[in-house]
Formats: C-alpha cells, sequence, structure tokens
C-alpha cells in the first residue's frame, strides 16, 4: 500500500514567499500540508517551532493575511493535495467554531489539527466541523487505552495522527512497544490512514515509521531546514531526498 | 456551589482539559486518586498535623483597631501572612505534596511567577525528599532573585524559561511540556486555581481551609458573620479558597483584580473585568487576548498578580452574580502597603495590598459594615519594588 506521508509548516515563515515555495515544494512529495497557524502559546511546540511561531506573531503576519497565502497555494496544487490548519484552541473559539469551520471551508482547508483539543473535549467542535464538511484530526497516544482507540478510529476522518512518543515536537523519535501496539491496535478498527508524528526527521526514521504506520509526519526538521539557508535549496534537497526514497 | 465542578470538570460552562491527548490518561489518574485521598483518614490526619505544627494553622483573624476606627469600618484581616513561607501558597503545597507521595510519584515540577509557589514547593520537596525542578521566567528569575535563591537552598534547581514573554504563563507552558514528558513518575504540583480540570478543584479544596477557619473565627472570637468578604485574584487561589468557606452564606464576596497601569491593553490584569472567554493553558475560562487571538501581554506592579487568565471558578462566580469582581490600581494598591505597614504594623504582600487598596477606594461603600480581607501574604519579598514605586 502507498504510504500517506504529510509536512508541517509555520504559516508566512521564514517569509510569505519562501513558505509559499516550500508548501509547493513539499506537495511534489507529501500528500497534505499542515499549516500552523501561530499561537502566542504553542504548549504542545518544542522550542524549534516555538520559535518560528513566535516570530511571524512578531513580524505582525495576521490571521487574514495568512489566510490570503493559503490561497495561493491552493490554487497552484493538485485536487488530491490536502491542506490542513494546525493551530491552538483559542483561534477557534475566538472565531466562534461555525464561523471558523466557514472561513476553513472558504479558502479550501480539509480540516483541523489541534493539540489541546483532546478527544474528550472534541464534541462541542466535531458536532458543527462534520456538518460543514471538515475533518477534526484525533491524536493516539502512548498512553491511549484500547477502549480509547476503539472510539478515536471509529469517529476518525482523514487521517489519525498518532504520537510517536510522550514529549513535545521536536524531540528525538524512540518507538517504543506501546506505540507500536496503539498504531497496530487503530489500524484494525479504522478506514482511514494511522500516520505517525513526532521525532521522524530523516529518511531512516521515516523507513521506521512506515514498518508501524501507514505513514509520517514531519515537522520540526522542515523548519529546521528553512533555517539553514536564505533560498529553500537544502529544504528543497531534502524533498527531493525523500521523492527518491519513497 | 458545592457541587462544581461536574463530572467532566466544568464549573458551569468553564474549565475542561484542553490539553494534549497525551495528557488525559494522567488527569484522569490523578482525578481518581484524588478522590480516594480526599476519604482517606490518614492522609486527613497527616494533613492536619503538617498544617497545625508545620506551617502554624490557624492562622488569626485580626481585627484592625486602627485602620477601623480612621475609615468607620469594621475591618478583619484573615492573617496568611503569618504561615510558614509567607503566604497562603503553602496550604496547597502540603496537601499536593502528599498526594504526590500518595500516587507513589517521585518527582515534582511546578512553576513559579514571583517566586512564592516555587519557594513553598521546594519547602515541601525538602520536607518529603522529593526531586523538585522549578520553571520559572527568566525576566522573572532576574527581578527575584532572593526567591531564587531561596529556592536553591532548599535543594531545587530553578529553570529560567526563556520561551515568549519569560514571566509566569511561559513558566506554566515550560511545566506542563515536562509534565508530557514525564507524566509517569513526574507530578506537576500547580500553584493556583487554574489549568485542566481537576487542578481547579484539587487547590481550591486545598484553600478552602482559609474560608472556613475564617468563618468559625469569626463567630468563635468576635461573635459576628462579616457583611463583606474581599480577597485579590490573579489566578484566583487564595480567593477561591477564602470564598469557597462563605459561599452558601449571605456574606458579599468580592474579588479584586489588578488594574495595573490604565485599563489600557497591556497595562493591566483585569481578566475578568475586561477579558472574555477563551482557552488558555488547558482551560476554558476569562482570558485577556487580542483581536488576533493571541494571548495578551499583561502588567501587575505585583508579580503574583501578573497573568492574563483566571481560575474557572471565578469565571462560573462571576457570570452567576455570587462574587462582584472589582480592581485596584498599582498606585493604589502600593499607598495601601504603605497604609497598612503604617497604621497596624504589618507589612502585607502587594498582591494581599489590592484587597485593602480597594477598601480604603470604595470607603463609603463600607462605612459602619464588617469587612473582613484575606491578607494573603506577607511584603518583605516586595522591599525592592516597594522602595523603588511607593513615595517613602
Amino acid at each position: 500500500m502507498k504510504s500517506y506521508n504529510g509536512a508541517y509548516l509555520v504559516a508566512d515563515y521564514p517569509d510569505r514567499e519562501r513558505f509559499i515555495s516550500a508548501a509547493l515544494k513539499s506537495l511534489e512529495f507529501f500528500d497534505f500540508l499542515e499549516i500552523g497557524i501561530p499561537f502566542s502559546d504553542p504548549v504542545s511546540d518544542g522550542t524549534v517551532i516555538a520559535k518560528a511561531a513566535y516570530d511571524v506573531i512578531e513580524s505582525g503576519v495576521k490571521f487574514n493575511d495568512i489566510m490570503k497565502s493559503i490561497d495561493e497555494i491552493k490554487s497552484k496544487i493538485p485536487a488530491d493535495r490536502k491542506l490542513y490548519v494546525m493551530t491552538y484552541a483559542n483561534h477557534i473559539y475566538h472565531r466562534g467554531i461555525q464561523n471558523f469551520g466557514k472561513i476553513m471551508n472558504d479558502h479550501g482547508i480539509s480540516g483541523m489539527i489541534i493539540p489541546d483539543i483532546p478527544f474528550i473535549e472534541s464534541r462541542r467542535f466535531t458536532d458543527i466541523f462534520e456538518q460543514q464538511g471538515l475533518e477534526f484530526i484525533y491524536f493516539i497516544t502512548p498512553e491511549s487505552k484500547p477502549e480509547q482507540i476503539k472510539q478515536i478510529a471509529q469517529s476518525a476522518k482523514g487521517f489519525i495522527y498518532s504520537v510517536s512518543m510522550r514529549g513535545i515536537t521536536g524531540s528525538s523519535m524512540n518507538l517504543k512497544a506501546d506505540i507500536k501496539t496503539a498504531v497496530a491496535d487503530a489500524k484494525t478498527q479504522t478506514k482511514v490512514p494511522v500516520v505517525l508524528g513526532f521525532g521522524i526527521r530523516d529518511v531512516e526514521s521515516c523507513k521506521n515509521a512506515l514498518e508501524t504506520a501507514d505513514g509520517f509526519i514531519i515537522g520540526t526538521r522542515m523548519i529546521e531546514l528553512l533555517n539553514e539557508d536564505a533560498d529553500n535549496s537544502s529544504f528543497n534537497k531534502f524533498v527531493e531526498e525523500l521523492k527518491a526514497k519513497f | 456551589m458545592e457541587n462544581y465542578p461536574d463530572i467532566k470538570g466544568y464549573f458551569g460552562e468553564y474549565g475542561g482539559r484542553f490539553v494534549a491527548e497525551t495528557l488525559i490518561n494522567v488527569l484522569a489518574e490523578l482525578e481518581d486518586t484524588y478522590a480516594a485521598f480526599r476519604k482517606d483518614e490518614a492522609m486527613k490526619a497527616e494533613l492536619d498535623y503538617l498544617y497545625k505544627f508545620y506551617a502554624g494553622r490557624p492562622t488569626p483573624v485580626y481585627y484592625a483597631k486602627n485602620m477601623s476606627q480612621k475609615y468607620d469600618i469594621e475591618i478583619y484581616l484573615k492573617r496568611e501572612d503569618l504561615l510558614h513561607t509567607g503566604a497562603h501558597k503553602l496550604n496547597n503545597c502540603l496537601g499536593q505534596i502528599l498526594l504526590t507521595k500518595y500516587m507513589g510519584k517521585k518527582r515534582i515540577i511546578a512553576e513559579t511567577g514571583a517566586g512564592q509557589h516555587g519557594v513553598a514547593t521546594a519547602t515541601v520537596a525538602a520536607l518529603m525528599d522529593m526531586d523538585c525542578t522549578v520553571y520559572m521566567g527568566s525576566v522573572d528569575v532576574e527581578r527575584q532573585a532572593p526567591n531564587v535563591n531561596r529556592m536553591k537552598l532548599l535543594g531545587t534547581k530553578v529553570v529560567p524559561v526563556e520561551a515568549g514573554s519569560r514571566t509566569l504563563k511561559d513558566a506554566v507552558n515550560a511545566a506542563m511540556q515536562d509534565w508530557v514528558a514525564n507524566c509517569v513518575d513526574t507530578h506537576y504540583l500547580i500553584g493556583s486555581v487554574v489549568g485542566p480540570h481537576p487542578f481547579p478543584l484539587i487547590v481550591r479544596d486545598f484553600q478552602r481551609i482559609i474560608g472556613d477557619e475564617a468563618r468559625s473565627q469569626m463567630k468563635d472570637d468576635y461573635g459576628i458573620m462579616p457583611d463583606f468578604g474581599i480577597a485579590c485574584v490573579g489566578g484566583g487561589s487564595n480567593a477561591a479558597g477564602f470564598f469557597t468557606g462563605f459561599a452558601d452564606s449571605d456574606v458579599k464576596l468580592i474579588g479584586i483584580e489588578a488594574g495595573g497601569r490604565s485599563d489600557k491593553p497591556g497595562d493591566h490584569c483585569m481578566t475578568l473585568s475586561n477579558g472574555r472567554p477563551g482557552i488558555f493553558q488547558g482551560m476554558l475560562s476569562y482570558l485577556l487576548d487580542t483581536e488576533e487571538a493571541q494571548v495578551a501581554e499583561v502588567h501587575s506592579v505585583s508579580a503574583g498578580l501578573d497573568y492574563p487568565s483566571v481560575g474557572p471558578e471565578h469565571s462560573n462566580w462571576k457570570d452567576s452574580g455570587r462574587v462582584e469582581y472589582n480592581f485596584c490600581t498599582d498606585k493604589q494598591a502600593l499607598d495601601a502597603c504603605l497604609e497598612l505597614s503604617r497604621s497596624e504594623g504589618i507589612i502585607p504582600a502587594l498582591e494581599s495590598s489590592h484587597a485593602i487598596g480597594y477598601l480604603i477606594n470604595n470607603r463609603e461603600k463600607f462605612k459602619k459594615k464588617k469587612v473582613l480581607i484575606n491578607l494573603s501574604g506577607r511584603g518583605d519579598k516586595d522591599l525592592g519594588i516597594i522602595f523603588k514605586e511607593a513615595v517613602i
């Protein structure tokens, strides 16, 4: 089976042009792109992503500016490539759940990944988003219990985001038995791909992830590559490498 | 009021568990263990023992005669400033360290702003021989050096946090990140009635001894019930504990937020007066955020009130009208600190000075009334700021 993989980028980082260019390049390989809308208090993010998000906020980029960048990306990608927004709950709550969903639909976003809305708090959001045809992505973790995995697997739309270990983005990957079991368990009970994220940063860890899951998500490493030079060349080289290997 | 929070961890509309999926089962375990802990007579006896012989409870209610005469108001002070380590924070720390032991965990982490909760946590960690790490914004590390040294002396590791505004909220973020990674053997000893359920419940329960004690002291020592109860509100733990003791009475309760320099955004911490509901650090509660949904920068002369959100139970009390929320500015608080020091020989913490300052500046409203104020902490830690800011 073909793998189902995603990249994560912080919206308009390091600037609008380089972000759009990186987004388009990454979608030559990746099936979906998570676009991070910066929040002042990114509790689930490690220093690399948190710093990038902070820089974007400090540079004065507004929510509406990000939507314009998304429009440009959307207009230039094939229809089978999906865009997700990754952000924190206050962005949604503040704008109103219904209204936020409408904005996402207006800009061609497939769904949302919100690390501070766990399954048990998701109903008030999903009740509305599902009516709007949006996918609300659920997480499974090394802590998830079989009955929780079952519930999540059966409710899942889009894909299931499995967190490779206890920790925040940018930690090193260490696939222990507990998450391998959780992923295997979820795969037998769901119709959507189960994708591994957190700690995946090179061809080697991608391969490791694919031994267990249906796909991988690379985040922190993508931001680090953008930090390496001023013209996305390291970033582009990495995407080419992935294209050749997978 | 006694029925809250509900089974999902909500106080009316507010509260919940807005955290990473990884923490959900840890919070469930904490909730279950806490329910058992609460019923455990041996634990209750140990906590009572520590409150009495280690912390110095009960703290007295003092009738502030000189100020009362001056303003023609009967002013009573619940003296939490006399508690070991100098503030109400220790009530919660003693409770939670026993809970940590009860859960079989060996390591604790905490956040601190001014350093009071950090010192109280370091104190109980030393007492119970536990490994302790305290996260503190690097700005706070610099301006609260004496408390950093206290924590170090007590054997705690203090980690300066360089993210964001490098103050209290960033220290909470860092502590939560540590907890996500180490939740199996680590307890997060949170310092206020904030964060995901069950923390607002646990901290309020450990602080309600303030209100329960004060209520019986008013009756036993003075033969009265107060007309008003006033407490300062940052995250809101001293106020939550104090108010809970009077929740089912007719006593009018007033929570005082930090009015700061002005009511312009960024100049104050008037979360309940000027904020609106939002989701931040694990809870749905009133929040000061910008038009762009970013958490706002806030200011108070008092580091303990310098927080952009507030405990969810306070949000519910505001909406239900059970508690009235008002504010006191930096200047009024500094003046009140000076006045209480000179008239009663009690140097209050700048946090607690907000409650006093509100009373003085609204004295007409309280004329001939009986007012009980929670004096949540002592002001030694604030001397540097007091001498810098106040005209003495």
